[in-house]
Order: structure tokens, then sequence, then C-alpha cells
């Protein structure tokens, strides 16, 4: 449904493109997790997709008119106006009516769960209901794609997961979905693919499964340094510990080899931060990819 | 559909916020009142009655001098006898004997130390015509010419109708100030109408700031919302407001002023000028508005550059200080400012009973002026929004 080939995109006076060639295909569907640290190109791509930014070079094709909803990060609703006052003004501007209103106005609210809240002040709201209210405008837009950026922060745990359960239903109901958070448990619930910008470049566009494996390991960080004599044992277990920023990953191992380790970490003085078994999260891909940096 | 929702969202908005119907409705009526009030007693369309002392000689030529000058001083009282520091009118004791002498010795005046520099002029130019009525009596009389046996009032009016001419007066409104003219009510009443309703520039851009920073802008530019409809929400609802407050202020004027024992405001000349005035004020805020929004980056900014603007332009127009005590200096600087044109348009109306083509040169500089305004807003403002960007605060 949408196709973005050879995009750079340049701001006046820097010296570097924000986006530099990038090359993207998004399915009806299918949720894209958008990774990448501060200035990456993130906001760029987002911008060009949402016709905020002009296409400067490269091409752009949608499949049919394209239909946007959006959540952004800002608190985009009046806030002097009550709640369903908002709902109501945003349903007039994306221009629905009767059944089809009514439904999606009550679904909103549901997903949301602002049924209380409708008649308060929108600027009475905790930080999270803000939140919330601003999810549900996004949602409440008729669209084929839909644009989340960093759209849970500050939103409770229970209503977060609402809000997720909401992004999967918007895939399984065919929309296309680009969903970028620094929350990365969140993207890799949502996503079924990652693509990972860096300085304005496509360094990893992957399905998920394929990124993250079935390829259980163990995950050890400690507090300071690797304890000595674990190198030893891994040698002597014929493992190899990948090393990461804090600790160290060791990857396919069979029982004795994990009951071995354990009773070595066991015996030390010190216990670890973490000891973790299981499949790699997409956390500690993206720390490893992107040099330490969230 | 779209226009009605935003257009209702702004009105929502607007009454919602007690800051800016502060400033739109409470602030100008109560600048209203108080000016009205405190210069009530100094603008007047009568000058003040005098008390007078009089103090002359018996016999029928001072008697007649009085009632001369009583028929100059109408509103005023003459007095033979008082403990009051008045202003005294002494004719010489030979006052009957010397009427027909050249040169002649007049009264002699004295006035006490507030007596007012106006009401000194007033009373001068009384008692110059009154001894110049009473000195022609005697030449008459002399010659002849008046019936010796005619009553005094009789006698006066043969003096008066002798001494009167008819002077042909013609207004020559286009030529501006008339404020000197105008008494408090006929100042106060527009003056703080008008600075009231170019405060809807105030709401105005900060509104427009709010929903630029909060990123409502961003969702309406990505809704492909038409610019025409964006632009027309923000001024058909402030439009209303301004005429709301032109029939509002103008109804205190003439209603409730009186309830405060000061004089009512009446709205004489054409019918059809009043909407016109206050479309053409409307008009020129409303732009001015617009452009402030597109200009200011803040809500901050809107408020300091809104306010900033709108008390200078007062000041020099003519809203704070009258134009006809200003030095001519600043008087031509107050012929730049939109609120002068406004003042001046409405003062044709009410004191001078302007028709519509006496403030249509007024109308169709504050025409000029939004449309200027408009323009420039309207340049501003789409670039504004186009470069509205998808920002990220992590």
């Amino acid at each position: 449904m949408l196709e973005l080939r050879n995009v750079v995109h340049s701001y006046p006076g820097t010296s570097r493109a924000a986006l530099q060639g990038i090359d993207l295909q998004l399915q009806a569907g299918e949720c894209l997790g958008l990774l990448g640290s501060n200035g990456a190109g993130k906001t760029t791509l987002l911008s060009l997709l949402s016709g905020v930014l002009a296409l400067q070079q490269g091409e752009l094709r949608w499949e049919g008119q394209p239909r946007l909803g959006l959540v952004p990060q800002q608190l985009a609703f009046y806030a002097g106006l009550k709640v369903c006052e908002n709902l109501e003004l945003f349903a007039d501007l994306y221009r629905l009516r009767g059944a089809e209103r009514r439904q999606r106005l009550q679904q909103c609210i549901d997903i949301c769960a602002l049924e209380d809240k409708l008649t308060r002040r929108s600027e009475q709201l905790s930080g999270g209901e803000q939140r919330r209210l601003n999810f549900a405008i996004g949602l409440l837009q008729p669209a084929d794609l839909y644009l989340f950026d960093e759209a849970t922060v500050g939103v409770d745990a229970a209503s977060r997961q609402q809000l997720l359960a909401a992004v999967e239903q918007l895939t399984a109901d065919g929309k296309a979905v680009i969903y970028t958070s620094h929350y990365l448990e969140e993207v890799e619930r949502v996503a079924q693919r990652i693509l990972l910008l860096h300085e304005g470049q496509v360094r990893l566009d992957l399905d998920k499964r394929q990124l993250l494996g079935d390829d259980h390991g163990l995950l050890l960080e400690w507090p300071d340094a690797i304890p000595a004599g674990l190198n030893q044992l891994l040698a002597s277990l014929q493992l190899t510990g990948e090393v990461l920023p804090k600790g160290l990953r060791i990857a396919s191992l069979n029982g004795q080899q994990l009951l071995a380790i354990t009773e070595f970490v066991t015996a030390q003085d010190g216990l670890p931060n973490l000891l973790r078994f299981g499949r790699p999260s997409l956390e500690q891909f993206y720390l490893r990819l992107n040099g330490g940096r969230l | 559909m779209r226009l009605w929702a935003l257009v209702r969202k702004e009105v929502r908005l607007l009454l919602r916020d007690p800051h800016a119907l502060a400033v739109l409705f409470i602030m100008p009526t109560l600048f209203l009142l108080l000016m009205a009030g405190a210069m009530s007693s100094y603008m007047q369309d009568k000058p003040p009655a005098l008390r007078l002392l009089i103090d002359a000689p018996q016999g029928d030529a001072s008697q007649f001098f009085r009632d001369a000058l009583q028929a100059q001083l109408a509103d005023s009282t003459l007095l033979t006898n008082s403990d009051e520091r008045l202003a005294r009118v002494r004719l010489p004791a030979d006052f009957a004997d010397t009427l027909l002498d050249s040169p002649h010795q007049g009264p002699s005046l004295s006035y006490p130390a507030q007596f007012d520099k106006l009401s000194r002029q007033r009373l001068q130019s009384a008692v110059s015509i009154a001894l110049a009525q009473t000195r022609l009596l005697a030449y008459l009389e002399d010659s002849g010419v008046v019936d010796a046996e005619l009553s005094r009032a009789e006698r006066l009016k043969v003096v008066q109708q002798r001494t009167q001419s008819q002077i042909n007066e013609q207004e020559q409104l286009a030529s501006g100030d008339l404020s000197g003219r105008a008494n408090a009510t006929q100042l106060s009443v527009p003056a703080w109408l008008i600075f009231g309703m170019f405060f809807v520039v105030l709401p105005m851009a900060g509104g427009f700031q709010r929903e630029q920073q909060s990123g409502t802008l961003l969702r309406l530019r990505c809704l492909g919302l038409n610019l025409g409809t964006l632009v027309l929400s923000k001024l058909l609802p402030y439009f209303a407001i301004n005429l709301l407050q032109f029939a509002l202020l103008l109804s205190i004027g003439v209603y409730g002023l009186p309830l405060l024992g000061l004089p009512a405001l009446s709205l004489p000349g054409s019918a059809v000028a009043y909407p016109l005035l206050a479309i053409s004020v409307a008009l020129a805020t409303c732009s001015l508005g617009l452009l402030l929004a597109a200009l200011a980056r803040s809500s901050e900014q809107a408020l300091l550059l809104g306010g900033g603007i709108n008390i200078l332009l007062a000041a020099i127009g003519g809203i704070m200080v009258p134009k006809s005590v200003m030095p001519a200096a600043m008087a031509q600087l107050a012929e730049i400012s939109p609120m002068s044109w406004a003042l001046d348009a409405f003062l044709t109306l009410l004191v001078g009973h302007g028709s519509l083509a006496d403030i249509a040169p007024y109308c169709a500089r504050l025409l000029l002026f939004a449309a200027v305004c408009g323009m420039a807003g309207l340049l501003l403002f789409t670039r504004r929004v186009q470069r509205t960007q998808w920002t990220t605060h992590y």
C-alpha cells in the first residue's frame, strides 16, 4: 500500500542529509516498528509520510488515496474542551456521520477507557489520561495507515496493554501501522517488522521473527566486571560468550551446559544483576546494533 | 460541516477563557464607565452655570445692562449680595452718564482664584456684549430712534434685533478631529469600544500559538484541511465577537450611563453608518489578529506583541488622550493609528451628526488597513501552517 524508493531529504543549512536513500515497502495489515536513536531520521520519515514535509528526492507511492491516522507525541487536542467535545470535534473533522460515527466514537472511548472522563475538561485530566485521549483521537480517524509516535508515554501499565491491543487489532483489521517508541518491549509486541534507522540510512529491515529467532540463550549481567573463571568455564564447555555493554550472552546451550554455568554463578560471592534464559529481546538486539544507545 | 465544527470550537474555547472575556468585555466596560465618569464635569455639552455678583449703581441703565448680561448668560445666577467668593462685575457710579463717552471706561471684573480660564473668557465676552447693547440703547434713545415709553424688555428686544446677525455655519466633518466638541460620553464610549474591539487580537493570536504548540495544528494539517476553512474558522468567531462588543458597549452608553447620572449617548446621524463602521472596525481588528497570529512564535510573544501594539495604537490614536488636547505634531502622528480613524468616524456620527458619506473616508482607510494586514497575515499564516513540523521530544 506504500512504497518509498531512494528517498533523500536534507534540511537547509545542514551538511548531512537527514534521510539518505530510504527504500521501504509497507503492506496492508503490517505493523512496522520504527527504531533509531535521536537524529537517526525517524521524525523526518514520519513527516514525509504524513505530508508535513514535501518530498525532495526519490519516490513515494501510495496505493490509492493516502488516508492517515496519527497519534503524535504531542498532546494534540484542545485542552480547554471537554473530552467528549474533543472527540466530537475530531469526528466532525474526520467527516464521520451516522452509525459509523457512533460506533467509532464508542469503540475509541472503550479502548482508551474514557467513559467516565467524557464530561471533564481535557486540561484537568492526568498525564496518562490525556495521553489516552490523544490516542483515542488518532484511533477515531478512519485510515489505511496509522502513525504512532511515542503514543503511550506516561500511560499506566493496564491502560497501556489496552492501547497496544488496539494497535494489534488495527493490523488484524488490515490496516498498516508504523509504530515508533522508546519502549522497545511495546515495539516487540505490536510490530511484525523492525526497521532500524541510523544516521538517515536503513541499517536493518527485518521480520521480527527472523530478527529475534527462536535461538534460546542465557543472558548474564553483573554490577561490575564479569567474574574471573567464567571465560575458562565457557571454553571448557565449548561455548563462546558474546560480550554486551553490561554483561554476556551465551547462545545455543543445552541443559548440562546451563546447569554448569548456573552452579558457577551461585558459587560466586556476589549475585549477578540479571540471569535470564530465553529468546533475546528486541532491546538486547537494539543495544547491540546501536552501540549501547537507546 | 468542518468550518462550523471549528467555529464552534473557537467559540467554546473563548467562552471558557475568563482572561479573554475580561479583556474583551469587562475591561472596555470598566474603562468606559470610569472615564465617562471622570471626565463628565470637564467635558460637557454646555458650559457650567456661573454665579456672579453684580455691583451696580441704581438706575435704568444699570438695570438694562443686568438684563442684557442675564440674556447672555441665561443659565447663570446674577446676585446683588453674597458672602460667597464669586466673580464680581462692578459698574462705575457714573455708569449711566458716561455710556456715550469715547473712550469709554467699562465695568471692572474681579475673579476668585478658582475661577477657570474658560469661565473668565465667557464672562468677559458676555459683559462686552451686554455693555455694547447698553451703549447702543443709550445712543438710540439719544437719537430719538427708540421710544422712551417702551418697557425695558421691549427696549432689550429692539437692541437685540439691531445687534443680531444671521451667521451661516457649516460643518466640515471631513477635516477630522471632533473630540474637542465631544462630551465625556461621546468620547469615552467610542474610544473604549474601539480599544476593546482591537483586543480580539490577543485571544486570536494566543489561540493559534497554543494550537501549534500542542500539535493540534499538525493534526489539522494532516487532515488536508483547506487553508481557507482554517482561516475563516479563526476570523468568523472573532468578527462576531467584535459586532457583539459594538452593540453591547453602545447599549451601555445609551441605557447604562444615565443610570449612573451621566449623560446618555444618543446615536444621531445615518442609521446605516453604524453597522458599516462596526464591520469596518471588525475587519481591521480581525485582519490584524491574523497577522499577529502568524508573526508571533509563542503565546507569550502573542500576548506582548498584541497588547503592546494595541496600547501604542490607543496612546497615539486619541483613545487615551483626546486629540484635541494633543500638540499639533502628536495630533498629526495620531493619523497613522487605525484607532484614530475609527474614533474620528464615530465622532463624525455622534458629534457632527454625519452621514454615510461623511464617514466613508474613514471606513475606506480601515478597510484598506484590513486588506493590507489580511493579505500579509494570510501569506504568513499559510507559510506558518506549511512549516508546521512533526516534533519529537525524545
